[in-house]
C-alpha cells in the first residue's frame, strides 16, 4: 500500500507541473507582439487627428472601463461626465466597479484572468512591469503616433526622460502616465508658527537652521520635546534625503541611485550621503530635539501630541494641515495658534527635491488592438488624458454649466461647491456631475493643477519653485528571471535598512558601526542586487 | 445504585443547611470583597474598549485627535452617523448583507449538517474517503485566479451565489460536527430504530432535537463569518447595489482616509475621517449583538446527560 503522505505529495507535484505549463503557455503569448496594421481599425477614427481637434467619433463607440470608485463620490450613471462624453464624443464607457480600497487586488485579478476591461485606470508607473511577460497589457509605446497630444505634451514640458524610464526590458513601454508639467511637491514640516514669532525666530531655509530653531525652541520650553513625526518619520527622511544627496524613507523604494558620472547604479543607503543623514537625525534626537518614537508611534498620537500643543513640528501635506487646523480650533481655541507649511529646507546636496512628474495613467488590454475601432480608442484617449480641452473637461466640466471663465480664471457655477472653494454651492462637482474624479482628473499644466488651490497652498508652491527637482534616474528593466531574484535579494536589504536607519538614528548602535553595517549589507545580497540591475541597465543602453 | 443515588441527595441537602447557617468566616469575607472586585475589574478591562468605540462614534474631531475621548463622548457629534445613514447605498448593502447571511448561513448548516452525520457514521463505507475529500482542501486549494475563472464560468460572477456557495462548508466547522455526533450514544438510535423510526425520522426527531448545542454554535459561527465576510463578494460582485455593508464600509474608511485632494479645504472629511472607523464597528456590530444572548442559552449542553447508563 501506499502510504497517503507519499500518494498526496505525487498528486501536488502532478497540479503543480500543470500549472507551471499553464503559466508558461500563458507567457509565450506575449512574442506576438508585432506592429499590427492600423489601417483596418478604423472605425469612428477621425480622418485627420492633430493637436487642438477635439475627438468625435464618427458611430456611436462602446468601451469598457475599469473604473475605481470613491465613496465620497460614488459611481452614478447620469453623471454629466459621462452624457457630455456620449454626446460631443460619441463615445459611451461601459465600467467596471471596483471599490478604491481594494482596487488593485481586482485589478491584477481581472488582469490576470483574462477578463478585464479595456481601459485599465489609476495604474502608477512601476505598477504595469507584473503584467508585462503575460502578455495581458497593450504596449502602448507602440502607438503613440497616433497620440498627437500626448507627443506634444512629452516634447513641450521635455519629459522625455521620465518616459524613458518607464521602458521595459523589450524597449517598449506599457502604460500611459498622467504628465505634470512641472513637479508638484505637496509633503513639508508644520510648524507652530505663532510660537516661532514670539520666540522671535525666522522658519528655517536650511536642515542646519532647522536644527537650530529646534534648539532655541528647546531653550524656551525645556518640557517640550519640539519635534514628534507622523508617517513613522518616512516623509522626514523622503524629502531630507533629497537635500543629503541619498535617498530614504518613502523615498527609498528600489534603494538605487544613479551615479551620472560612472555611468552606473550604486546603493544608497550603504553610501556616506546615507551616513550624514543618519548622523544629522541621530543629532536631533541625542539633544532632545525630536521625540524618538517619531519613528515607531502611530499617526494618530503624533497628532495628538501636535494639536494638544505637546510638540511644535509635524509633517504635513496641504490637507493634513486643514485636518491640524480644525482639530486644535477646537482643544487650543481659535485664534491661540497659528500653523502651517514651511519651504523644504535644503541641505549639503543643494536646494533639491526628490518626486515625479509623472502620475497615474492608464494600462490597455491588449486585446484592443484586434478591436475594430482601435484606433478611435486611441485618439479618444489621447484627447481625454492629454489635451488641454480634455484635461480641463474632466477637472472642471463643462464650460457655461459647472464653470464660467473670466480673464482667463475659472470659476465654478454659483449653484456648485468643490472642496470649499464656493461654499454657497449646494452640489458638489464631484458627487453631482462626475468631474475632478480620480479615474479621469490628473496631470496637466501647472495653471490647471493649482487652479483648485487655496491661498495658503499657492504660496507655498510659488515659494517651492525656486527649488531643483533632483534629475531622473534611467530604467532598470529587469528580465523576468532577474526581477524575481532582484526582488528576492531586495526585500530583505530593504528591512535591514530600515532597522538599521532607526537604530542609528535613536542612538541604538552607535555611529562608529556604519562600517560594520555596510559590510552586513553585503553579506544580505547588496553586491548581487546592484550587479544584477547595473547588468539590466546595461543591457537597456546598449540596446539604445 | 438507587440507594446511591438518595444518599448523595440527601449529602447536598445537608451541605445546603450547613451553608446557610454557617457564620460566614472574616477570610471567606475577604475572599468575596477581593472576588467582587476582581471580577468587576475584568467585567470593565473587556467592556472598556466597546464603551471607548461607542464614545468615539459620537465625539468630535478635535477631542478624538487630541486623545481625551475614554468612556464618554466628548463634543457630542452625530456628523459621520448622518452621512452614512443618510446614504441610500448603505441601506441597499445592510439588506444584501442581511439576505447573504441568512442564505449562506441556511446552505451552510444544510450541507455541513448532513455531511457530518453521514462521516459519523463509523460503518459508513468509503468514510475514510470522504473525510479525506473534505480536508484536503482545508491544506490545498485552486488559488484566486482559478477560482475566479471558475466562479465566471459557472456564470454566478454577479449574483448572490457567487457569495453563498463556494466555501458553504466550513471543514473546521464540519470536523466539530462530526466528533459531535460521534459523541452520541448509539443506543439512543438504535432504541429509535427499535420503534419503527427511518433513518431520516432518527436525524430528524431523535439526532437534532438532542443536538441543539451544537446546532446553536455552528448558526453562530456561520451567522458571524458570513456577516463579517467581504472578500468573496469584492471578488465576484461588479455592481454596487450587490455589495454586503462590509465593502461599502470598508471603501468608506479607505476612501476617507486618504480623501481630498491637495490644496482645497473639505469641509467634513477630517471629522469623518476622525470617528469613521468607531461608526463603522457600531453599525455592524449591532446586529450580532442582539442575537447573541438568544443563542448563548443553547450554549448549555446538559440535555443528554443521564439519559443512558453505560
Amino acid at each position: 500500500m501506499i502510504s497517503t503522505r507519499e500518494f498526496r505529495r505525487r498528486d501536488f507535484l502532478g497540479l503543480a507541473s500543470v500549472v507551471t505549463i499553464g503559466l508558461m503557455m500563458t507567457s509565450c503569448d506575449s512574442d506576438t507582439s508585432e506592429k499590427v496594421d492600423t489601417s483596418k481599425s478604423r472605425n469612428g477614427a477621425m480622418e485627420s487627428f492633430k493637436v487642438g481637434d477635439t475627438f468625435k467619433a464618427t458611430t456611436p463607440l462602446t468601451f469598457t472601463f475599469l473604473f475605481s470608485d470613491q465613496p465620497t463620490y460614488p459611481y452614478k450613471k447620469d453623471w454629466l461626465l459621462f452624457t457630455k462624453m456620449a454626446s460631443d464624443n460619441n463615445v459611451t464607457l461601459e465600467p467596471t466597479i471596483v471599490p478604491n480600497s481594494d482596487y488593485e487586488q481586482k485589478r491584477s485579478l481581472l488582469i490576470s484572468s483574462g477578463s478585464a476591461p479595456e481601459i485599465i485606470a489609476k495604474t502608477y508607473p512601476g505598477q504595469e512591469s507584473a503584467f508585462v511577460s503575460a502578455g495581458a497589457v497593450l504596449p502602448v509605446s507602440d502607438y503613440v503616433d497616433l497620440m498627437p497630444h500626448f507627443q506634444e505634451k512629452v516634447k513641450k514640458w521635455k519629459l522625455e526622460p521620465e518616459i524613458e524610464a518607464l521602458t521595459q526590458e523589450d524597449g517598449k513601454y506599457y502604460v500611459l502616465p498622467g504628465l505634470h508639467e512641472e513637479l508638484w511637491p505637496d509633503y513639508s514640516l508644520c510648524f507652530r508658527k505663532d510660537v516661532l514669532k514670539k520666540e522671535g525666530l525666522s522658519e528655517p531655509k536650511t536642515w542646519d537652521e532647522f536644527r537650530d530653531v529646534l534648539r532655541s525652541l528647546k531653550k524656551a520650553y525645556p518640557d517640550v520635546v519640539p519635534f514628534s513625526d507622523r508617517f513613522k518619520g518616512d516623509s522626514v527622511l523622503n524629502i531630507a534625503s533629497a537635500a543629503f544627496g541619498t535617498v530614504a524613507g518613502w523615498g527609498l523604494v528600489d534603494g538605487l541611485q544613479f551615479d551620472e558620472g560612472k555611468k552606473q547604479f550604486a546603493f544608497a543607503a550603504g553610501s556616506d550621503k546615507f551616513k550624514d543623514l543618519v548622523t544629522y537625525f541621530n543629532s536631533l534626537i541625542s539633544e532632545g530635539l525630536m521625540d524618538p518614537e517619531s519613528f515607531t508611534q502611530t499617526d494618530d498620537s503624533a497628532i495628538q501630541k501636535f494639536v494638544s500643543g505637546k510638540s511644535f513640528v509635524i509633517s504635513a501635506n496641504s490637507q493634513n494641515v486643514i485636518t491640524y487646523r480644525t482639530s486644535m480650533e477646537q482643544s487650543l481655541g481659535k485664534g491661540n495658534f497659528e500653523i502651517g507649511k514651511i519651504i523644504v529646507p535644503g541641505g549639503p546636496a543643494g536646494d533639491i527635491i526628490g518626486g515625479s512628474r509623472l502620475e497615474n495613467g492608464i494600462m490597455l488590454n491588449s486585446s484592443v488592438k484586434d478591436k475594430d475601432s482601435f484606433v478611435a480608442l486611441i485618439q479618444y484617449i489621447d484627447w481625454l488624458f492629454y489635451s488641454d480641452a480634455g484635461q480641463e473637461f474632466s477637472k472642471w466640466g463643462v464650460e457655461g454649466t459647472t464653470f464660467t471663465k473670466e480673464g482667463g480664471k475659472r470659476k465654478l457655477a454659483a449653484d456648485i461647491n468643490f472642496q470649499g472653494l464656493n461654499p454657497a454651492g449646494t452640489k458638489d462637482l464631484r458627487v453631482d456631475y462626475g468631474f475632478s474624479g480620480g479615474n479621469f482628473a490628473y496631470g496637466g499644466t501647472t495653471e490647471l493643477l493649482q487652479s483648485t488651490f487655496n491661498e495658503e497652498e499657492l504660496a507655498f508652491q510659488e515659494a517651492m519653485k525656486s527649488k531643483k527637482p533632483r534629475p531622473v534616474a534611467p530604467p532598470v528593466p529587469f528580465n523576468d528571471v532577474d526581477r524575481e531574484q532582484a526582488t528576492l535579494a531586495l526585500t530583505p536589504l530593504k528591512d535591514h535598512v530600515k532597522q538599521n536607519t532607526l537604530k542609528f538614528i535613536t542612538g541604538q548602535r552607535p555611529l562608529g558601526e556604519f562600517d560594520a553595517y555596510v559590510k552586513e549589507l553585503d553579506s544580505k545580497g547588496q553586491t548581487k542586487y546592484v550587479e544584477l540591475a547595473n547588468k539590466a541597465y546595461k543591457a537597456y543602453a546598449d540596446k539604445k | 445504585m438507587v440507594n446511591k443515588s438518595a444518599t448523595a441527595n440527601k449529602g447536598a441537602a445537608a451541605q445546603g443547611v450547613l451553608l446557610k447557617n454557617m457564620r460566614v468566616s472574616r477570610g471567606m469575607r475577604i475572599f468575596r470583597a477581593f472576588n467582587l472586585v476582581f471580577l468587576l475589574l475584568v467585567v470593565f478591562l473587556t467592556m472598556y474598549p466597546f464603551l471607548n468605540i461607542i464614545a468615539q462614534s459620537f465625539s468630535s474631531e478635535g477631542f478624538i485627535n487630541a486623545g481625551q475621548v475614554n468612556l464618554f463622548p466628548m463634543g457630542f457629534n452625530t456628523e459621520t452617523y448622518k452621512l452614512i445613514l443618510a446614504d441610500s447605498t448603505f441601506w441597499t448593502n445592510y439588506g444584501n448583507t442581511v439576505l447573504y447571511t441568512v442564505v449562506a448561513t441556511a446552505i451552510s448548516m444544510v450541507l455541513t449538517t448532513a455531511f457530518a452525520y453521514a462521516i459519523a457514521k463509523k460503518d459508513l463505507k468509503g468514510r475514510s474517503v470522504f473525510i479525506g475529500l473534505a480536508v484536503f482542501t482545508m491544506f490545498f486549494n485552486g488559488g484566486l485566479i482559478p477560482n475566479y475563472v471558475l466562479i465566471s464560468s459557472l456564470g454566478m460572477r454577479d449574483t448572490i451565489w457567487a457569495v453563498v456557495l463556494p466555501n458553504a462548508i466550513s471543514v473546521f466547522n464540519l470536523l466539530i460536527m462530526k466528533s459531535f455526533f460521534e459523541n452520541m450514544p448509539r443506543e439512543l438510535e438504535e432504541a429509535a430504530s427499535i420503534d419503527g423510526l427511518t433513518q431520516y425520522g432518527i436525524l430528524f426527531r431523535v439526532v437534532l432535537p438532542l443536538s441543539k448545542a451544537i446546532v446553536a454554535t455552528m448558526v453562530l459561527f456561520y451567522a458571524v463569518a458570513n456577516w463579517n465576510s467581504w472578500f468573496q463578494a469584492f471578488l465576484y460582485l461588479d455592481n454596487p447595489d450587490l455589495f454586503p455593508v462590509t465593502i461599502y464600509l470598508r471603501n468608506m474608511i479607505a476612501g476617507v482616509t486618504t480623501a481630498g485632494s491637495a490644496g482645497g479645504t473639505a469641509e467634513n472629511v477630517g471629522q469623518i475621517a476622525a470617528n469613521i472607523q468607531s461608526v463603522t464597528i457600531v453599525l455592524t456590530v449591532i446586529p450580532i449583538l442582539c442575537v447573541y444572548p438568544f443563542v448563548q442559552k443553547y450554549f448549555f449542553s446538559g440535555v443528554m446527560l443521564g439519559s443512558v447508563k453505560e
